[in-house]
């Protein structure tokens, strides 16, 4: 009967992947670099190349907004890996008292999209905000400013780098660390010389994760730091399209010059770790039993508790009273305190329904394309000799950069050309696609790290026992990363089911998510009902988080 | 007989199973979302045609159309800034509305190609509880009471906000950029769109906004915020919303039909919803109306005349944006 099972060799796979990938980002991408070189494109004319470039690179403003946007990128990856690594490595190693709920409380900045956050931290510390309500203080000079952009952005993207330690470190178990104990060495120098190397690639993968999210993101720079005169390479972008006449070949200009950094800091990456990949899931039982703080445990969890407070509950906090608050102007007191907004979203008509729905189907629609994607992605890269293999894993690793007004464009462009016979566009389709471009990085960055450490003796036995590529894909390799791989796309559906600014221009007509539902609600000046949906999107994803993740820890 | 007859009705049957879904009229609206949307289910309600939105901020539909220009999709567009249907216009992208209520418009607001939906006028907002004294006019905002409280949309980002300062700078020329160099020693910080504008201004961070859209405010105030929306004594712009058909829509009839429904009586009484002035003079308003608005005096002839650009550039250097 099944003697003529189907058969999938690698290179079959590695089509497969390619093509995918090649349409999902290479096609948009494509179609922005040609719009960055011919101005006329998008009237569908190839007329005066590079004409525009005199006046963009003349203008001393794409230096500053360049060496702006690698400070401000510096900064937030040093500031991220100074808080991630440190509590991501006792989080791996040791039993910490409520780790679950920490885990828990690093995943909501995600689910929070990362203008309400800054939303949210410029009412609770500007004048007037609701800590001077509360406390009689306020924090303006500092907010607003280059130092409050990093603290905002860093508070948000932190956890990448959190969960990629505190997973690698938990999976590789103190076993070598171990033999170093055994072989003499002090327990500091076993971290610095065999835990810490052990997990590089993860630390190193992360990192370049939070320099391009921190690169790529709009709403709090232009928030906090346009009134300090600091501008990045995304506000001008965003400028050029916003601004009537709008810019299209300057804006796509810019985007190349933003692609390129990242690039750059993929190069780097790859420069640095190229060879420093380490086999540790060989198959053999690891001891991955977690060592008691001892007298660190309450000092450790203080600082948990500490930077949870800070990182998630104040702009929770700031996100929930607002949206209790009936009237802004009125302040915190209690006449002035109601449910009413909400009601406002569950009674108004359907519209708020809908959009739940909407954004849910697409960010688990994302989530499951992205995590198929990325598990090949990541076979294609690690596992096999392909030719062009860093190509496919460059090509996964930029869309990150890229700001998602530059992917909305470049998929109009691209989709929106009379020559196709069928076309996405203007459907819910065109939406999945700017999702899975935008969101293709973080399943295959976590399933490259996680990849990487598993032993080829493990394929080489599976094959050896007469287990197809399918089969050995399906039955080994994907119970190894399905961890990482789950964890990533949970943090895809939640960035995904949030997801602003490629979807306000790419929206086909008549339909709308919660991000739009909110942005709309702001536009009108219902700051409290927009709050007010927030809550209820980042309810909805906390409690589809935990329900899966309570399902895996019982499995 | 029998059979040709029911072949026929099994025919037409067909024929309107497949033309049912009734050719969707496709709009691209900048503005009040709710308004948008309840008049595209009026006018479905009314001629059985539906209406399919795209509902952003100017610079997004701007840019959704910019994008589209090889295979456009957009029948009628509605945007928040006159100047960029005088630009679609130059470059023969419209074609005449030819509404026969468009008469009922005032001349200014109405060109052969493009005609307001509704008005906005730029005003003072201030918040009543920030304890600083009432303004009355544009230069109280460059008093030492307001002190760091004030902020202002970036014309850059907010059609209406421009409007405000082409029209300064037209009418007064060095005046107005003394004025604003003022605002700018007095600590006045530019803050993206109109919404930006606003927040920090009903929490009380700031006292007061240099121009910002009324009906938005308006309707912030409606909802029990202790704002007062004010129209400075010395004279202020209006920012008409301008809609228009495109050359390349397929469907200009009911392209037209859908302007001419916008600007009935039943589609102007949904625009005055909205807090906005109803583009035509005899309909009713809910708000100050125009005649009781100080308007700055209409340019003799061009000679200040800055171009956007420029115009943007002058401000964006004195308040130090890139």
């Amino acid at each position: 009967m099944a003697a003529h099972r189907l058969r999938v060799g690698p290179s079959a796979i590695a089509a497969g992947t390619t093509a995918a990938l090649l349409g999902l980002v290479a096609l948009p991408l494509a179609f922005v670099l040609l719009q960055a070189l011919f101005p006329g494109l998008a009237e569908g004319s190839l007329a005066a190349p590079l004409s525009h470039l005199r006046a963009l690179l003349g203008d001393d403003a794409l230096l500053e907004l360049t060496l702006n946007t690698l400070r401000l990128g510096a900064c937030v990856v040093l500031l991220s890996a100074l808080i991630g690594i440190p509590l991501g490595a006792v989080r791996g190693l040791f039993r910490l008292p409520g780790a679950a709920l920490w885990d828990l409380m690093f995943l909501i900045p995600f689910m929070i999209p990362p203008y309400i956050a800054a939303l949210g931290w410029i009412m609770t510390l500007q004048p007037k905000g609701y800590a001077e309500q509360l406390l009689g203080l306020h924090a303006a000079p500092f907010l607003f400013s280059f130092p409050g952009v990093v603290f905002v952005m860093t508070l948000n993207v932190f956890p990448v780098v959190y969960f990629a330690v505190s997973r690698t470190l938990a999976g590789t178990g103190s076993r070598l660390a171990d033999v170093g104990r055994v072989c003499g060495g002090g327990p500091w120098q076993c971290f610095f010389r065999i835990t810490l190397p052990l997990a590089l690639p993860a630390i190193a993968a992360s990192l370049l994760l939070v320099f391009a999210m921190a690169i790529e993101e709009y709403g709090t720079p232009a928030a906090l730091a346009a009134h300090a005169g600091f501008f990045v390479l995304v506000t001008g972008i965003e400028r050029r399209f916003s601004d009537w006449p709008i810019d299209l070949p300057g804006a796509s200009t810019l985007s190349v010059v933003l692609v390129l950094l990242a690039m750059l800091a993929f190069w780097l990456q790859r420069r640095l770790l190229g060879a420093q990949v380490f086999e540790t899931t060989t198959g053999k039982p690891n001891d991955t039993a977690r060592r008691a703080l001892g007298r660190w445990q309450w000092p450790v969890t203080a600082l948990f508790a500490g930077v949870a407070l800070i990182a998630t509950a104040t702009p929770l906090a700031a996100i929930i009273v607002t949206a209790c608050l009936k009237t802004l102007s009125g302040g915190l007191a209690p006449g002035n305190l109601g449910l009413g907004h909400f009601a406002a979203i569950f009674t108004e008509g359907e519209a708020a329904l809908r959009a739940l729905t909407t954004s849910a189907a697409l960010g688990l629609g994302t989530a499951v394309v992205t995590g198929i994607l990325g598990l090949l992605v990541a076979y294609c890269v690690v596992k096999t000799r392909m030719r062009g293999r860093v190509l496919l894993d460059a090509l996964s690793v930029m869309p990150n950069t890229l700001p998602g007004i530059v992917v909305a464009v470049g998929l109009i462009l691209a989709w929106n050309q009379p020559f196709w016979p069928a076309t996405p566009y203007n459907s819910w389709l065109i939406l999945l696609l700017a999702y899975c471009c935008l969101l293709i990085p973080y399943p295959v960055r976590y399933a490259t790290a996680a990849l990487a450490q598993i032993g080829d003796n493990m394929e080489a036995a599976a094959r050896v026992h007469g287990a197809s590529l399918l089969q050995m894909l399906l039955r080994i390799l994907l119970p190894l990363l399905a961890p990482s791989l789950l964890a990533s796309m949970l943090l895809v559906f939640a960035v995904a089911s949030r997801e602003l600014v490629a979807s306000l221009l790419l929206a086909p007509t008549g339909i709308q998510t919660t991000s739009l539902f909110i942005w709309r609600q702001f536009e009108q000046g219902s700051v409290g009902q927009g709050m007010a949906m927030s809550v209820v999107t980042i309810l909805m994803t906390t409690t589809l988080m935990v329900g899966v993740t309570a399902w895996q820890a019982r499995r | 007989m029998t059979t040709a007859r029911t072949l026929s009705a099994l025919a037409l049957a067909a024929a309107s199973l497949f033309a049912l879904p009734a050719q969707a009229l496709t709009v691209y609206s900048a503005g009040p979302g709710k308004l948008i949307e309840t008049l595209a289910a009026d006018f479905k309600a009314k001629t059985g045609v539906p209406v399919d939105v795209f509902q952003a901020d100017t610079g997004k539909v701007m840019a959704r159309l910019q994008a589209e220009a090889t295979n456009p999709r957009a029948d009628v567009v509605i945007s928040a800034s006159w100047d960029s249907a005088q630009d679609l216009d130059r470059r023969g992208m419209l074609v005449a509305h030819g509404s026969a209520n468009a008469q009922k418009v005032a001349p200014q607001y109405r060109q052969p190609n493009y005609v307001a939906q509704g008005l906005s006028v730029l005003s003072i907002v201030w918040n009543t509880r920030s304890g600083t004294p009432r303004p009355a006019d544009w230069n109280d905002l460059t008093a030492p009471a307001f002190k760091d409280k004030v902020t202002m949309p970036d014309p850059a980002q907010s059609g209406a906000s421009l409007d405000l300062l082409s029209a300064l700078q037209q009418r007064q020329s060095d005046k107005a950029w003394e004025l604003f160099g003022r605002l700018k020693a007095n600590g006045m910080v530019i803050s993206g769109p109109n919404a930006q504008a606003m927040n920090p201004v009903l929490q009380g961070a700031k006292a007061a906004v240099f121009g910002a859209v009324d009906y938005v405010a308006l309707g912030s105030q409606a909802k029990g915020e202790s704002i007062e929306v004010i129209f400075p004594k010395s004279g202020t712009v209006v920012a008409p919303r301008p809609m228009m058909v495109l050359k390349s829509s397929k469907a200009q009839d009911d392209a037209r039909r859908f302007i001419d429904f916008v600007l009935s009586p039943e589609g102007q009484a949904r625009v005055a919803d909205a807090y906005l002035i109803p583009a035509r003079a005899d309909a009713a308003a809910r708000r100050t109306a125009i005649k009781d608005i100080q308007l700055l005096p209409e340019p003799q002839g061009n000679e200040n005349y800055a171009s956007r650009a420029a115009l943007l550039h002058r401000f964006s250097t004195l308040f130090g944006r890139r």
